[in-house]
């Protein structure tokens, strides 16, 4: 679907109507930074998993002609047109943050602590009789593909093509969501609704158990509702809740204990 | 040499022939001063007049709207010269030097648009150098950001 959709544009950067900052356009060769201050939690699925706080969230980003960085994430613009972009990215294997609270992506999403694994148990230790399993010791991943975002209207998508780039794996992965914004008064607020496909060799990479368990390919789909209240020209309220529901290839994992992740947050984020 | 010195400018530091300013206080209170020669065109009309200005130009990054810096304006003739450095449009900047072959200027300075600074005679009718302080406004290209849905924010 992207390649064929990348035949009917142009390359990147031909017609380009952005001619100033705005909530689409950014400037080029500049680093953006912003910080997300609050209180919010992000649920960890594992037996044993410690929930991630969400107090502090960094974002920062920089676009050049068509490179651009955006968090974790590298990317490569390949082409534009209209309200179409085909990109090529790089982005990190997302599990991981269940299993390590000092995972980069943590340091994105909330506010880690000390190296602290949130390495799953089965049964509680010196249990008798119990066999004693290797947990799983998921290391970093990087996911590679194409990527076609657009906006139609008011709504704006995202497909990711993903495969492991780093030979932990060779899993691959979809990403795919859609941002509906849905009233637009003081502040806006807007549904995202998506889904990851994880194939089984993704699954199985977080979650199988030697021996009592091997998964199969999941879709997890989520839904998030955010509100959004700008205060001044740096600081903008925000507020979002997201619940995703996890496929069964990953819920039925012995050492994953709940089916869905959710997320809450409320804060204010500043924009440097 | 030196006979007399104007300054009715608002200097931040000024080096024209600083020892002249001191020999000129001198000469003032012995008044000495007195015949002067006033003709700007002594110096024969001021065409070989050079006039350098330092910076030359000020770039406005984002953000910016105005540049704030200390501008330094030298000027040197074959021969010695009357005359006064003027900039268009700023009737408070205003140096002028008699019988002086060369000269320099220091000034701070806050603007916004191109600057042009002239040496011209002391009756200020005959423009003898003119050079240009250009503002260029750094050229910010703009493209769209990531559109990330399955992003947390």
């Amino acid at each position: 679907m992207i390649i064929a959709g990348l035949g009917q544009v142009h390359a990147a950067g031909n017609e380009d109507d952005c001619e100033g900052p705005t909530a689409d356009c950014v400037a080029i060769g500049r680093w953006n930074f912003s910080v997300a201050l609050g209180a919010g939690v992000r649920t960890n699925p594992l037996v044993n998993g410690k929930d991630i706080p969400l107090v502090v969230i960094p974002q920062l980003s920089y676009y050049g002609k068509r490179f651009f960085i955006d968090n974790l994430d590298f990317g490569f613009t390949l082409a534009e047109r209209g309200g179409n972009t085909f990109n090529l990215i790089a982005t990190p294997g997302y599990d991981r943050v269940y299993f390590y609270r000092s995972d980069l992506q943590n340091f994105f999403i909330g506010f880690p602590n000390a190296f602290e694994p949130g390495t799953p148990s089965l049964v509680a230790s010196g249990t008798p009789g119990a066999i004693k399993v290797p947990p799983p010791a998921p290391r970093i991943t990087y996911l590679a593909g194409p990527e076609w975002t657009f906006k139609y209207g008011p709504v704006s998508g995202q497909l990711d093509l993903l495969r492991d780039a780093t030979g932990q794996n060779s899993g691959d992965e979809i990403r795919a969501a859609l941002g509906i914004p849905l009233l637009k008064s003081v502040g806006t607020v807007s549904a995202n609704i998506g889904f990851t496909w994880k194939s089984a060799a993704t699954v199985n990479y977080y979650y199988r158990v030697p021996i009592l368990y091997s998964g199969s390919a999941a879709f997890d789909p989520f839904i998030k509702l955010g509100y959004t209240l700008p205060l001044s020209s740096k600081w903008r309220f925000n507020a979002f809740a997201e619940y995703e529901r996890l496929g069964n290839g990953i819920a039925d994992s012995p050492i994953v204990a709940a089916h869905g992740v959710a997320t809450v947050f409320v804060g204010a984020i500043y924009t440097f | 040499m030196a006979l007399r010195q104007f300054s009715w400018v608002r200097s931040i530091r000024s080096s024209a022939a600083r020892g002249e300013i001191a020999l000129g206080s001198v000469l003032l209170s012995l008044g000495l001063l007195f015949p002067l020669r006033t003709s700007a065109m002594s110096g024969g009309e001021g065409g070989d007049i050079r006039l350098e200005l330092s910076p030359r130009i000020c770039t406005l990054t984002t953000g910016n709207t105005q540049c704030d810096t200390v501008v330094h304006a030298s000027w040197r003739a074959p021969g010695n010269e009357s005359l006064c450095l003027i900039i268009v449009g700023r009737p408070d900047v205003k140096r002028c030097w008699e019988q002086y072959s060369e000269g320099s200027y220091s000034i701070e300075l806050v603007f916004s648009t191109d600057l042009v600074f002239q040496l011209k005679d002391l009756g200020l009718q005959q423009v003898l150098a003119s050079e240009v302080l250009r503002v260029i406004r750094e050229a910010i290209r703009y493209r769209h950001k990531r559109r990330e849905p399955w992003n947390i924010f």
